[in-house]
């Protein structure tokens, strides 16, 4: 692979990549252990000085090491698993094979997760034509570039094409959609509805995460506490800050549980106080005004709305608390903007959400009642819930899917001789 | 004398001066120290807007320059109710935008001393570019937008608001069979070979002047051969883009069928919420701010003013309105500012070109949810 993301202007270059990786696919087996070793050696590689201000990537460095995803192929793909070989099912046995081509479609806010998209169909041996976002062009040949280093045979970058073209190109879309036997889709509503629309083979599976938002709630032991207070609103401003709040995992409200004696203002103070020091260690270095826009709209909008509302926040659109009570939901705005809303009982509001709730990140004092509110959230469509800080560590099962599952087939061989 | 007085009477100051005269820093201070009294007035006429001015991170009372003052974003005017700082009853006219297909319009509210400040706020500047001469006004728009409705839409506004430089309204354009607009073009011969040698003034949409006036007399090869008309129009450019029809085609185009010259075609930029103030382009295509009012166009990282030659976001000011907070209003256009000073056309303050809509937000990440479920379910329910 000497061009590592390749400028695609007609959907015949589509189909002849798709065609190569299909033959290297079909031609050379691979095992997840080797994968697991080159990808490890790929994570070491990434601790460079320039990479290091990429958003993510330290949990990138982290994600791809062995002691990481082994366990991760273990458990979807099963015992024996990691060397290819077959696995008793009482009379049968079972082996996953690759689907062939798997195409991914990385949002464009996450830096990191063309490579974390890729990364989950080639352990399950297939190939990847993968369309970069423009946005994340640049960023992602700096970490191809790393893998190409370590990947000396070629072993992984052979199975992968990747693919820079203008989102509007409908016909490259198609061509991709065309050539490939397994999807994987990740961005906002408007994009997936598209991507999904797209003509893929019928016997293409098609995965799709997102678009879904996120939500953070406390019990009032937990935000009450004065001493503990400082460390859980660092855990909520590291959570806020990654991705300028646009990912999917991202909270967008902190619902806070009312307790006797517990001043919500103090506590948002106290976070005031961490989002500024935040701010400082990591200031935005660009801003769409669109953003800036909608940022200002919500200040206004919402102290405008309700006299007894109140904000905390600075003059420029760097960091936003919305302080208020009850338990719906505001419609998000993102860009650092946290609506607090303080309620009666957490298990009223967990019972509102919709299925459009991805992580419920949580501080809770009281294992018993955290169990309580995870099961509820469970039922509710919530598909992940978290310690508050923890938000956004890509784990498997991910959207209430697992990972590298989705992308192989199991196959079942009942021997003929029994 | 009450507050609401004092003001009037410092608003009526501000509109009796020569609108681009005088020293910008005096004009500020002015400004400055009327915009605080009406954000008090305001506060106590509105708690919704004490609330928002309360918590505004820097304290107005103390601000020595206009840019700390608290501003709103113009998204607010879209609220049901309108924002407003008088009651239901003394509601003279309700002001909406031209929101485009599937947007919700703007509202503000116009009380009828506001309404009285729009008129004579329009006049002083537009005389500023044209003269004082009243002349015969060719309105290119149906007559329907020219009727007195409480309801009053940007474009009955705009054409109203010149009404005082008339000697007769004609309105070129009428219904057509289908509800659409269509050149009246008997009318328009009569009326252009009556007005061949006086000075006449002419109103329209951008849009409208190209689809429903210029196009057509292209169609047919019309030239109207009225060289001493001033054609002024507004309403931005969105629409005229997605045909790629550029500014220089578009005033080519007017010049070449009324047979005048370039420079008798004046874009001006304004919008309803920021009600009396228009924004003329002066001959070296600049747009200039009347003393009553100030432009300051902040940086979208820091909303932080920006130096001449940057680019940002607009806020518009003005101490015209008394019956709706729009005061210091931050818009969603764009605008580099030329100079805080001294543009060769003579006008003092503050110049800026206009540099269209903020664009959309590009980046469609996985947590944008264009739609929650739940809010899908209640949509689909049968009436």
């Amino acid at each position: 692979m000497s061009d590592l993301i390749q400028a695609v202007d007609s959907p015949q270059e589509i189909a002849g990549a798709a065609q190569r990786l299909r033959d290297v696919a079909q031609r050379k087996e691979i095992t997840p252990q080797v994968i697991l070793e080159i990808v490890d050696q790929w994570a070491a590689a990434l601790d460079d000085r320039e990479l290091r201000e990429v958003p993510g990537m330290t949990f990138l460095r982290l994600w791809l090491r062995r002691g990481n995803l082994e366990p991760v192929v273990l458990r979807e793909l099963g015992p024996n698993s990691l060397t290819g070989e077959w696995r008793e099912d009482g009379r049968a046995r079972l082996r996953a094979f690759p689907l062939g081509v798997v195409g991914h479609w990385p949002a464009g806010n996450i830096e990191i997760q063309p490579i974390l998209s890729l990364t989950c169909a080639l352990l399950g041996g297939n190939g990847c034509l993968v369309r970069v976002p423009s946005r994340l062009v640049q960023i992602t040949r700096r970490v191809m570039e790393k893998l190409q280093e370590v990947d000396r045979d070629g072993l992984l970058t052979e199975r992968v094409f990747m693919a820079s073209f203008d989102h509007s190109r409908m016909d490259l879309h198609q061509a991709m959609a065309q050539a490939v036997d397994g999807a994987m889709i990740w961005g906002g509503g408007e994009a997936v509805l598209q991507v999904r629309g797209l003509p893929f083979p019928h016997w293409a599976r098609v995965v799709v995460f997102g678009p879904r938002i996120s939500a953070a709630a406390m019990d009032a032991e937990s935000w009450g506490n004065r001493t503990e207070r400082s460390s859980w609103c660092r855990r909520i401003a590291r959570d806020v800050w990654q991705f300028d709040q646009q990912a999917c995992s991202s909270p967008q409200t902190l619902f806070l549980e009312r307790g006797t004696g517990c001043d919500p203002g103090e506590f948002v103070e106290d976070l005031r106080q961490v989002f500024q020091q935040e701010n400082q260690q990591h200031p935005r270095q660009q801003i769409e005004p669109a953003l800036t826009s909608a940022i200002c709209l919500a200040r206004a909008s919402w102290l405008l709305n309700d006299e007894g509302n109140r904000a905390l926040f600075p003059a420029s659109p760097d960091w936003t608390i919305l302080l208020g009570a009850g338990a719906e939901m505001p419609n998000p705005t993102q860009g650092r903007t946290l609506s607090v809303l303080v309620v009666d009982d957490l298990l009223k509001v967990i019972a509102k959400f919709d299925g459009t709730l991805q992580t419920l990140g949580l501080g809770i004092k009281d294992a018993r009642k955290e169990e309580m509110l995870a099961q509820a959230a469970g039922r509710s469509g919530v598909d992940r819930i978290v310690k508050l800080g923890r938000m956004h560590v890509f784990s498997s099962p991910w959207d209430g899917t697992e990972l590298i599952r989705p992308m192989v087939r199991l196959v079942r061989h009942v021997r003929s001789q029994d | 004398m009450s507050t609401l007085e004092e003001i009037e009477q410092g608003i009526e100051s501000l509109l009796t001066r020569p609108p681009y005269g005088g020293d910008p820093q005096q004009r500020n201070s002015a400004l400055l120290a009327l915009l605080k009294k009406e954000l008090a007035y305001a506060c106590d006429r509105n708690p919704h807007f004490r609330n928002y001015v309360e918590q505004w991170p820097i304290d107005f009372c103390g601000a020595d320059k206009i840019a700390d003052l608290p501003y709103l974003p113009v998204g607010v005017f879209k609220a049901n109710p309108p924002l407003a700082l008088v009651s239901a009853d003394d509601v003279k006219r309700t002001l909406t935008s031209s929101a485009t297909t599937g947007q919700v319009p703007s509202r503000v509210v116009l009380d009828a001393s506001t309404a009285r400040r729009m008129a004579k706020g329009v006049i002083t500047i537009i005389r500023d570019f044209i003269g004082p001469a009243r002349r015969p006004y060719l309105v290119i728009d149906t007559p329907e937008n020219l009727a007195a409705q409480p309801q009053l839409g940007a474009r009955g506004a705009a054409i109203q608001a010149l009404g005082s430089f008339a000697t007769e309204v004609v309105c070129c354009l009428r219904l057509g069979q289908e509800g659409e607009p269509t050149l009246d073009l008997e009318k328009l011969l009569a009326c252009a070979a009556k007005w061949k040698h006086v000075d006449v003034l002419v109103y329209g949409f951008t849009y409208v002047i190209w689809t429903h006036f210029v196009q057509p007399l292209q169609r047919e090869g019309i030239t109207l051969d009225i060289s001493n008309v001033r054609v002024l129009h507004s309403g931005g450019w969105k629409r005229l883009d997605q045909q790629a029809v550029t500014r220089e085609v578009f005033i080519h185009g007017v010049a070449s069928v009324f047979g005048c010259s370039p420079d008798r075609v004046l874009d001006y930029y304004g919008m309803v919420e920021n009600v009396g103030v228009i924004y003329p382009d002066c001959e070296h295509g600049n747009k200039h701010v009347p003393a009553f009012a100030e432009i300051i166009v902040r940086d979208p990282l820091t909303l932080a003013p920006v130096k001449a030659g940057q680019q940002g976001l607009i806020q518009v000011c003005s101490v015209l309105p008394t019956s709706f907070p729009g005061f210091l209003l931050l818009t969603e256009d764009l605008a580099e500012v030329i100079a805080y000073d001294e543009c060769p056309c003579g006008r003092r303050g503050t110049s800026f070109r206009f540099a269209g809509r903020a664009p959309k937000a590009e980046v469609r990440g996985c947590g944008n949810l264009e739609a929650r479920r739940s809010h899908q379910t209640q949509g689909s329910g049968v009436a």
